[in-house]
């Protein structure tokens, strides 16, 4: 029912879903490479003829799809992880602080380099992985501040003189509190994912085959001098397609 | 003595994050599916070609064998020698490539720091009257824009349009390059700055040191800038360092988008050539630069604002 609603919130997504199963970004023509945008091709062509709205529909799903998954993982380990870390206080709360302190300033990038760095051309999946790595910290460090409010409120005292303890305080009284605010994270974690994937697919470290916003953005720099539509069509797709997961994440609020 | 603790406790943080790297890259290279001389070689190299460079590499050693060998390099800094370039070793490459990131990021910290107190000033201060709402809008806008995003528009319309900026790739841009990439780097991280800053400024707005030095007869430029600005710097400082990871993964963009070299320029290389040696010692350098930066941000922010050491 939630999700429903952030759907049209998600404007470039839908669109970009409406659009998709009629384009087919494999389907190259040489002569018509690089032309401007056109009536048959409303974003004009990239390299080799490729239509650009085509190949930024599918690598705006893609991405988006990579993101929102991603996120869903992170939210699935971090929030339990920080609930229980202030519920159970001591040195595992001060211990999960720490470690969300070090993973989220730590350069993503390099972190991203040194597991990919095992093979040789990274899929989706490789990367979904990397992100997962520390996508947990920051649902992990909201949780631990929203539980710390909570902790001391009088309905989780009730709970507790009830009887109830470890995981089902957790689950059925304390996270339920923290949702909106977790909700709100998840946009912009997604958000943020789908930057950094264009982020590295942009220096190479992409999946192979080209589907994607870094790679149609790295076409565009390649060609900025003759055809710079190439380059502000990947650039703006980038924005609205974080812009546009993060607006989702505040409607689910 | 307790600085000296807190100091002692620092430092072995560091080392051990840079150490955690190091053994991550160490055994994401050797443990995962696909063997890196085979990577290296290709699927038509012969089993003794293999063979070979595998012995080259040590890769013949134990696990735990090559993993000493491979912290005792790390010790005395000597990480083999580049497979692409035979003649160097990679830690001469890392060194060489450490010093154009480092003025890159230097560079547009400072940059970021100027920039972003003065919009905090002028946000939180009563220099623009109503018009201060503008300034928290641009920032706002400028904070939530990719630097991946606005980067190549910003490079086209000032590079390729209006002809004010060096191009990308031109070898001869020298210190404009160097100037105009930290200036775009600089950007998201001013922004943040500016947000920290202006709410710390307003937090310091209402103490009362501020009102007595006003009362003194300070003008008010002086009380806001010799008065209220150092009481905030705690703060501006923990953004600048915060987002120092962050920094780092738009350096590795604009050295690519400007074809700068640079650390990550040589990861990318040594990457797409799987250069081990070389991968191994810069992805390291990279991570142990990183955490010494913050060492020093968090040593400087402990020395400004003394309600920090705890």
């Amino acid at each position: 029912m939630r999700i429903a609603r952030a759907a049209p919130v998600a404007i470039v997504i839908t669109a970009c879903a409406l659009v998709a199963p009629f384009r087919d970004p494999d389907r190259l023509d040489p002569a018509l490479s690089f032309c401007a945008p056109s009536a048959a091709h409303p974003f004009g062509c990239g390299e080799a003829g490729v239509d650009l709205l085509a190949l930024v529909a599918h690598a705006v799903l893609r991405g988006a799809i990579l993101a929102i998954v991603v996120a869903m993982v992170g939210l699935a380990i971090g929030a339990p992880l920080g609930a229980s870390a202030a519920l159970v206080r001591g040195r595992f709360e001060r211990a999960t602080d720490r470690a969300c302190d070090l993973v989220q300033a730590f350069p993503s990038f390099l972190l991203a380099l040194a597991v990919l760095s095992a093979v040789r051309a990274p899929s989706r999946v490789h990367l979904a992985f990397v992100f997962a790595l520390t996508a947990w910290a920051p649902f992990a460090r909201l949780a631990l501040a929203q539980t710390r409010v909570l902790r001391s409120a009088s309905f989780i005292e009730a709970a507790r003189a009830l009887g109830v303890r470890g995981a089902p305080l957790a689950f059925r009284h304390v996270l339920p509190n923290a949702m909106p605010v977790l909700a709100v994270q998840l946009g912009s974690t997604a958000g943020a994912i789908v930057v950094s994937e264009a982020a590295l697919s942009f220096v190479g470290l992409g999946p192979r085959g080209g589907v994607s916003l870094g790679s149609a953005l790295e076409q565009g720099v390649s060609c900025m001098l003759f055809a710079p539509h190439v380059m502000a069509t990947a650039a703006l797709a980038i924005v609205a397609t974080s812009a546009s997961v993060i607006a989702a994440g505040r409607a689910i609020e | 003595m307790r600085a000296a603790r807190a100091v002692f406790a620092r430092t072995l943080e560091a080392l051990g994050v840079t150490l955690a790297m190091a053994t991550l890259v160490f055994f994401a290279l050797r443990l995962l599916p696909g063997d890196p001389a085979r990577l290296l070689l290709g699927d038509q190299a012969s089993a003794e070609q293999v063979a070979q460079l595998r012995a080259e590499l040590g890769l013949d050693a134990p696990l735990l064998l090559q993993y000493t060998r491979f912290l005792r390099g790390l010790f005395t800094l000597d990480l083999g020698r580049s497979l692409r370039h035979p003649a160097a070793s990679a830690a001469s490459l890392v060194a060489r490539a450490v010093v154009p990131t480092s003025e890159l990021a230097a560079a547009s910290v400072a940059l970021a720091t100027v920039l972003g107190v003065a919009f905090a000033v002028l946000a939180a201060g009563p220099f623009l009257g109503t018009r201060r709402a503008w300034v928290e809008r641009a920032m706002i806008a400028i904070a939530s824009t990719p630097l991946l995003s606005f980067a190549p528009i910003v490079t086209y319309a000032l590079a390729v349009r209006l002809r004010v900026a060096p191009l990308p790739g031109d070898p001869d841009a020298g210190l404009a390059g160097l100037a105009f990439a930290a200036g775009l780097l600089a950007l998201p991280l001013a922004a943040h700055v500016a947000r920290v800053g202006r709410a710390a400024l307003e937090d310091v707005a209402r103490a009362q040191f501020l009102a007595a030095a006003r009362a003194r007869g300070a003008s008010r430029a002086r009380t806001w800038i010799v008065h209220a600005l150092p009481a905030s710097l705690g703060p501006i400082l923990a953004v600048v360092a915060s987002q120092l990871g962050a920094l780092l993964g738009g350096a590795v963009v604009l050295e690519r988008l400007f074809e700068r070299p640079g650390l990550g320029t040589l990861i990318l290389e040594a990457y797409a050539a799987r250069d081990l040696p070389v991968l191994e010692a810069a992805i390291v350098a990279a991570g142990a630069l990183f955490v010494v930066v913050q060492a020093i941000a968090a040593a400087l922010h402990a020395t400004i604002d003394p309600r920090v050491r705890a």
